[in-house]
């Protein structure tokens, strides 16, 4: 009888240790939808190759500040690939689930792709919008996403304010007085990128979107370049998505492995061609090179140089009475 | 043509007809001065002559002055009206805005709040408990009932139990999910004069498949002793369950297979005698038992009506036990009177080793129609001082239902198609049931481990029974079960002398 029990319990383990799969779940910002779509269709090949194990990965998607709030509150997110590096490190700072200096792991500030902020405006450009200072004139209604929750919002906000001191001399009253012209024309905030999209593009408000520079590229492959067009302003921001292994989420679905392989799989030649086709700024030169016609040059000033860093920038001007809150009267 | 046009070429018009009028009367009016006065008038004339040919040019000029006046005047007009259009236009598109912009922000508001909405817990109550539900479902509680009013008279005057109303059971139930995946069970028992934890467990359900399930629970061995307390078909369960352990505390691995079609269940527990009505909390020697049990519903996904109610299996158990407390309290009838115990003459009869029980089993669903059927053996080893025995009590039984109203039996019971509502026609459920069963003690039981003058050694008995559903929580039961004796050699009117005939009934509350 004891052996008959033994058996009985060893092939009930057995029979279910054979069915195991591997599901990941890649939590990121609002407008990687797509290339997402594509880079997992990809990994999952290269994965089976591999190893021969099928790995499912499911995709969750918003602003970039609502979804680091999601994994903070228990969304079981296997890796993050949000929209600024800021939101990774109130993941790491608030609920310890990866160590502070995650931003090292990888490499370029584990950021295997870059993007910035351009304006996409209607067919003709009937504002004649060509410079952050045609966005602030009165009567140009801009739409932008929410800096609270949205990270495309914050670097959109960042470029305005980065262009208005390299005018202005670095004069923070002349840069507050221009980032608050420009917010007294935007009529109504998103709570993400997409969602701001489709305000401008399908619900047909305002002059100007200020967007990713992918998610620009999106709008006039999904809505039609005749309907729109992309006007690249001569200074704006290097926006760094970054990408980071969940290190406890994924321990604890036994996914350590495979998170890893995920996210460096990113900066090899099909990950970066993949990125590079929905209009992020590849890292690997090469690539890069190979789809510059993608890629108009501008100058791009970064977060460190104009700010001194994230977290400054995000005291300063997001936190609780920062200056947005300062500014911005809805 | 235009008002304007019309009244400036009237104006006109009568400014150029009326001085031509009046110098065209003042020459017929002088037409007999001009007869007469010709020659002077001729010199006169040409003076005359050029005098209106100067008018005419003034009136030409005037002409063309007003004429301008009136261009001027026109594409003043058509200016100030393409301002009014452009202006309105203007207007048009900032209103056109501004309901674009509410109609977004009523968008974006809505969306705001349905996200809000769904991280409200949720709430539910119906006939199926209360349910207190996390937005996410990762964490749950709810609370279901059982309630049993009974009632049982003892028929004839050979009986030890007296007549009467008994609070069979009386069990909150409280259910619940923590972290999405560990369910747990906390069910204490107020009924029957004590109050007693009956479940306590958790259950870790990683998959349908595998799950592992802690605490105190049924053990995996009978399958009339595995079903809910809520949905027997008769009071109390027959003597087959008499042979099979109750409650015991220890860890389990359980799962359905291929969409229910194999049920699975292998424990490890303390260890429990044959089924007695209270259940123990701590192991009663040092010895663990353990449990199997699989069963078969080969035909459950089919579309084979026929089959898809059929189900059978075997559930077993193997322990080493020992003591007084490895031994059953006894053996009961369906009226809860002890006709068995191992309760010998002299001595004390003790459990001593290797307990091992098997119970193949099967039921058989189909329409209103319910059969059970199921067959145990207890075979224990002995002892009494010196002497040993390995014993082997056995049991069957077999019973049946058949709802009268047309509903579907089960093995979870009778849902009424049209819930008791007399004014409205709905009547509930109704049942018939029946049942036969038999036990048989071993007969090397007698007289060193038990007494024939303090057991029988056998029991059969039938029983048969109304059930009525009102609806899915409230029942009323009535049935009628006579029991016979044999090997009993004791004085009358003790139970076993002349068997047992009790007349139950059941008000039932469970939800």
């Amino acid at each position: 009888m004891k052996i008959l029990l033994t058996i009985l319990l060893a092939s009930s383990l057995s029979a279910v240790a054979g069915a195991k799969e591997i599901k990941l779940l890649n939590v990121s910002y609002d407008p990687t939808r797509e290339l997402y779509q594509e880079y997992n269709a990809a990994f999952a090949k290269y994965w089976k190759a591999k190893t021969g194990d099928d790995v499912v990965i499911s995709q969750s998607h918003g602003g970039s500040g609502k979804q680091a709030q999601s994994v903070i509150n228990g969304l079981e997110a296997d890796v993050v690939t949000l929209a600024l590096a800021y939101d990774i490190d109130a993941i790491s700072q608030q609920a310890r689930l990866l160590p502070a200096d995650w931003q090292k792991r990888l490499p370029d500030n584990s950021t295997p792709y870059t993007s910035t902020i351009v304006f996409l405006v209607r067919k003709g450009n009937p504002k004649h919008i060509r410079d952050w200072d045609d966005v602030v004139k009165p009567g140009v209604s801009v739409v932008v996403p929410n800096p609270k929750t949205s990270g495309g919002a914050r670097w959109a906000y960042l470029a305005a304010y980065a262009y208005a001191l390299e005018t202005y001399g670095h004069d923070e009253a002349k840069a507050k007085a221009f980032i608050t012209r420009l917010y007294r024309n935007v009529p109504i905030l998103d709570s993400g990128a997409r969602g701001s999209t489709i305000t401008f593009a399908q619900r047909g408000i305002g002059d100007v979107l200020l967007a990713w520079e992918n998610e620009a590229h999106l709008a006039l492959k999904e809505f039609g370049a005749d309907k729109f067009e992309i006007i690249t302003p001569p200074l704006s921001i290097l926006a760094e998505p970054p990408v980071a292994v969940v290190d406890k989420v994924a321990k604890r679905h036994g996914n350590t492995e495979v998170a890893k392989a995920y996210l460096e799989y990113l900066y090899s030649d099909d990950g970066q061609e993949i990125a590079a086709k929905n209009f992020y700024r590849p890292r690997n030169p090469a690539i890069a090179e190979k789809y510059a016609a993608n890629f108009t040059q501008l100058k791009l000033v970064t977060v460190d140089q104009e700010f001194g860093g994230w977290a400054k920038a995000q005291a300063t001007h997001f936190a609780d009475g920062g200056v947005f809150d300062q500014i911005y009267q809805p | 043509m235009k008002l304007n046009q019309l009244i400036l070429t009237a104006i006109v018009g009568a400014q150029f007809a009326l001085p031509l009028f009046a110098a065209d009367s003042e020459a017929t009016n002088s037409t007999g001065a001009a007869q007469s006065e010709s020659p002077a008038l001729t010199a006169g004339g040409t003076a005359a002559s050029a005098a209106e040919t100067e008018e005419i040019e003034d009136l030409k000029r005037e002409i063309q002055a007003l004429d301008q006046k009136v261009q001027n005047l026109e594409k003043q007009h058509q200016s100030q009206q393409q301002a009014i259009i452009a202006t309105n236009q203007e207007q048009i598109q900032e209103l056109d805005q501004k309901v674009r912009v509410l109609s977004r922000q009523h968008e974006l508001d809505q969306e705001t709040a349905e996200a809000a909405a769904k991280l409200q817990p949720r709430f539910k109550l119906d006939s199926s408990g209360f349910l207190f539900t996390s937005a996410d479902t990762n964490f749950s509680i709810g609370l279901h009932g059982l309630v049993q009013l009974d009632s049982r008279t003892y028929l004839g005057n050979n009986n030890v139990a007296n007549s009467g109303f008994l609070l069979r059971r009386a069990r909150p139930i409280i259910v619940g999910t923590v972290f999405h995946d560990f369910d747990y069970n906390l069910t204490p028992d107020f009924g029957g004069g004590t109050v007693q934890i009956v479940d306590a467990y958790i259950n870790y359900h990683y998959d349908p498949q595998l799950q592992l399930e802690a605490g105190k629970f049924k053990p995996p061995v009978g399958l009339e002793a595995l079903q809910s307390d809520a949905n027997l078909y008769l009071n109390e369960r027959s003597l087959v369950t008499d042979l099979v352990p109750n409650r015991d505390v220890g860890l389990e691995l359980h799962g359905d297979l291929f969409g229910g079609a194999i049920s699975y269940a292998a424990a490890i527990m303390d260890g429990a005698p044959d089924y007695s009505s209270t259940t123990v909390n701590t192991n009663l020697d040092s010895d663990l038992a353990y449990y199997g049990r699989i069963f078969v519903q080969p035909w459950i996904t089919s579309d084979v009506d026929l089959l898809r109610g059929l189900g059978f299996g075997v559930g077993g158990s193997y322990e080493d036990a020992s003591g007084v407390n490895g031994l059953t309290a006894g053996y009961t009838t369906d009226g809860q009177q002890r006709f068995f115990t191992y309760t010998p003459a002299a001595g004390t009869t003790i459990a001593n080793g290797q307990h091992w029980r098997l119970s193949p089993q099967s039921y058989y669903y189909y329409g209103p129609l319910g059969l059970m059927g199921e067959y145990a053996i207890s075979d224990q080893n002995v002892r009494n001082g010196a002497a040993t025995a390995n014993l082997q009590n056995t049991a069957w039984e077999v019973q049946g239902g058949w709802v009268l109203t047309g509903e579907d039996a089960s093995y979870n019971g009778v849902t009424p198609r049209h819930p008791f509502k007399p004014l409205s026609g709905g009547w509930g459920a109704w049942q018939v049931v029946g049942r036969y069963e038999q036990l048989n003690v071993d007969s090397a039981a007698f007289p060193t481990f038990a007494s024939s003058a303090a057991s029988a050694s056998a029991a059969r008995a039938w029983s048969a029974g109304l059930n009525w559903y009102l609806n899915r929580n409230i029942r009323f039961d009535a049935s009628y079960s006579h029991t016979t004796f044999s090997g009993y050699t004791g004085p009358s009117p003790a139970v076993p002398a002349k068997g047992e005939d009790v007349f139950f009934t059941r008000i039932q509350l469970a939800f």
